[in-house]
């Protein structure tokens, strides 16, 4: 389901190297932590080059904001929260560029592979969870595609646990209606 | 008993979604962009202080800055106020600016743990400041209210704004993003400042003088905040480095 488990304490001493300017704890940074982030991006911008250019953006970010950083705080919630903000402002630059679109020839490559043999209600589900409103969105993609605890994810979204609890609901109760609903009606 | 059934299919069916969403590999040469983009601008960088010691530092600034301005500003009509009054609103102001403090530090520091949430932190500060000024304060109607108010409203305006653009700038130290909530935080810490020092010169403690002179614009600044907050700032595009 997710990338499997992240050895914060590994990437707790990678910061601090990054932090006094260590180009191989950079390396090592950009290594472990790119796919987990382009696999978030994805979630949200599932064409290949969006959710590269997201990545890059958000290591910008990351590098601008390395000082933040402190080693007693968990890695992956605030590079997590950093990413957050760099895909809701694409998110909003998308919805203002939407007014503009043109039609393409070609569809651009998607970030992964198609839909998957395994899950053969992606599809539907993919577009049931595009029509949930973003906060709802953001919090079931880091719950079920990055596995993350709520800890994490209150953390990532500047939010509370309750209230991450609370929009997880919400969200399971629209998709699960939605779901039946189109279920009965075939 | 169906609707735990269905429960429990939906979540395997959402389980086998989020299984499927494709693990993406990053390729060897957007690593290299990455490292070349960061690399250039590679220097060492000092931690900023915790969460905590942030908060402390915004609150220090708010005390030392409240304190200097009471203690040069006019005091002579101090005697309208009763010392219950001057002590329970002075009590909600510092309130105010310590939830402030604390949400504004949070709000510097990705990933950080939070209590309550800033919307929460609004609310309850503007319970608490609206409160106090029905609680604490005679209804007394004036036919001069507009001309006993601007004086008030101009001197909470010309205290709030530089406190703010103060605020903003320690803010700065952290990691910023455009957030309407971000506005209205540090405008809020602005604002409590700002009607702590107002609160000593008024010479019409009455609510509806308070309510609409001083709390009300308030309210309209840390709206104007929020808005300002909500819009793209420069640092989105500048190096730090």
């Amino acid at each position: 389901m997710n990338e499997g488990p992240v050895d914060d304490s590994e990437l707790r001493i990678l910061m601090t190297n990054y932090q006094h300017a260590d180009a191989a704890a950079l390396d090592e940074l950009v290594r472990r932590l790119s796919p987990r982030l382009l696999r978030y991006f994805s979630a949200f911008r599932p064409i290949r080059h969006e959710a590269e250019d997201l990545l890059q953006e958000c290591w910008m970010r990351v590098h601008r904001s390395r000082h933040t950083y402190r080693s007693s705080e968990p890695v992956m919630p605030w590079v997590y929260g950093i990413a957050r903000h760099t895909s809701l402002d694409a998110y909003r630059k998308h919805r203002r560029l939407e007014a503009h679109e043109v039609r393409v020839d070609t569809l651009p490559e998607p970030a992964g592979q198609a839909t998957s043999p395994f899950a053969p209600d992606q599809p539907r589900l993919d577009s049931l969870i595009a029509g949930l409103p973003e906060s709802q969105r953001e919090v079931i993609v880091m719950l079920k595609v990055m596995g993350m605890s709520l800890e994490e994810v209150a953390r990532s979204t500047s939010a509370t646990i309750g209230a991450v609890k609370q929009k997880a609901h919400r969200a399971y109760r629209t998709l699960r209606l939605a779901w039946n609903r189109e279920d009965n009606a075939r | 008993m169906r609707g735990n059934r269905q429960e429990g299919e939906f979540e395997l069916v959402l389980d086998r979604w989020a299984s499927a969403v494709p693990k993406a590999d990053v390729s060897a040469e957007t690593r290299t962009r990455i490292r070349n983009a960061l690399s250039a601008s590679l220097v060492p960088v000092k931690p900023i202080p915790s969460v905590n010691g942030l908060a402390l530092i915004l609150f220090l600034v708010f005390a030392i800055v409240a304190g200097v301005l009471i203690t040069i500003g006019d005091k002579a009509d101090v005697h309208f106020l009763t010392g219950s009054q001057l002590l329970a609103i002075a009590a909600i102001l510092v309130a105010g600016g310590v939830l402030f403090s604390i949400v504004l530090a949070w709000r510097m520091v990705p990933g950080s743990r939070r209590w309550f949430s800033t919307p929460a932190a609004l609310l309850l500060w503007m319970i608490g400041v609206a409160g106090g000024f029905v609680l604490l304060f005679p209804w007394r109607s004036s036919i001069g209210f507009v001309a006993e108010g601007w004086p008030c409203a101009r001197m909470e305006l010309m205290i709030a704004i530089p406190s703010a653009a103060l605020f903003w700038l320690i803010a700065r130290q952290g990691a910023l993003f455009r957030d309407a909530a971000l506005g209205a935080t540090v405008v809020g810490l602005a604002c409590s400042l700002a009607l702590l020092v107002v609160q000593f010169p008024c010479r019409f403690p009455n609510m509806p003088h308070l309510l609409v002179w001083h709390g009300l614009v308030a309210a309209a600044l840390i709206s104007l905040g929020a808005l300002i907050g909500s819009l793209r700032h420069p640092r989105e595009h500048d190096e730090r480095d």
